[in-house]
């Protein structure tokens, strides 16, 4: 199984582990590390190191960070680039979050961590959405 | 119809029926099978347009349900059907519908009601309905999501 990392500004990734449990139930092997004022970069690079230690990494890492260029992904980069096995997605979203953990929980071995970093990408654009009332269309022909 | 899942759940259509429900059960179409929300115009037209991404959302009232049902049409379409109370349900099973099981999801607290788990609250009405769906012999487990442990309702119902 791969572990998911959220880290993220602030208590945000705890809170979207947490909303994802609403919808998903409790998950094992996802950690939310956070970066909270006054901390810095190597604050983080422990924190992620500690749940590394603490969860089945068998299939590798990836980080889901709020931020490019900020710390927690700065911190997630250090680690990332001497294990291949690693990778991170950017501009982590409930949506993404949520497909990663199914398909975490799917454990399917022939996946690398680039095509799981694809399906992250995916994942996060498809949960951008519009509703505007103009859109609603009398489309009867969709109806049973 | 090949009916994969009987939920009732009256948020009806929400994160872990659009996720986690809909990706279990490979199903095509959500048919939500109520007849409040099928009169109800606003919430009808905002439950299709909530459907994930590659299913098909329906909104019919009990009486159509069954219609559906029974058209050969959708003989081999995999529908997952969400209803709000138990007695929908055994409308559409007396009425010749075979679900051998029902999942239910989640209904909420109201005035009158009595809770039973931290997502399951029914009234007299409900508990009537659900005995009679038990001595027909169809499953009724409490499950939010699909890897939750089964719970009989029937064994908290007391």
């Amino acid at each position: 199984m791969f572990a998911i990392l959220v880290g993220t500004h602030g208590r945000f990734s705890e809170e979207l582990v947490k909303s994802c449990e609403m919808i998903c139930g409790e998950q094992k092997n996802v950690r939310a590390v956070t970066l909270v004022p006054g901390e810095g970069p190597d604050d983080v690079v422990r924190k992620y190191e500690a749940a590394i230690e603490e969860l089945d990494c068998t299939d590798g890492v990836l980080f889901l960070n709020d931020l490019f260029g900020g710390s927690p992904y700065n911190a997630a980069c250090r680690l990332v680039i001497s294990n291949e096995a690693y990778g991170i997605v950017t501009g982590v979203n409930l949506p993404m979050l949520i497909e990663m953990c199914s398909l975490q929980m799917m454990d399917d071995k022939s996946l690398t961590i680039q095509d799981i970093m694809a399906k992250a990408i995916e994942a996060g654009k498809s949960g951008l959405q519009v509703f505007h009332a103009s859109q609603i269309a009398e489309d009867e022909e969709d109806d049973l | 119809m090949k009916i994969v899942l009987a939920r009732i759940d009256d948020r009806l259509i929400h994160g872990q029926v659009a996720t986690v429900w809909s990706k279990a059960t490979n199903c095509q179409r959500i048919i939500v099978c109520d007849d409040e929300v099928a009169k109800d115009k606003i919430r009808a037209t905002l439950l299709k347009q909530v459907a994930p991404a590659g299913i098909k959302s329906h909104v019919v009232d009990l009486a159509k349900a069954v219609r559906v049902y029974n058209n050969p049409k959708y003989e081999n379409d995999r529908c997952l059907l969400l209803f709000t109370n138990p007695t929908s349900v055994l409308y559409l099973v007396e009425h010749g519908v075979p679900i051998k099981s029902v999942n239910i999801g989640g209904m909420s607290f109201r005035e009158g009601k009595h809770q039973i788990t931290s997502a399951v609250s029914v009234d007299d009405k409900d508990i009537a309905a659900f005995q009679k769906l038990n001595e027909m012999g169809i499953e009724l487990e409490i499950r939010k999501i699909d890897t939750d442990k089964k719970q009989n309702l029937m064994d908290v119902l007391k």
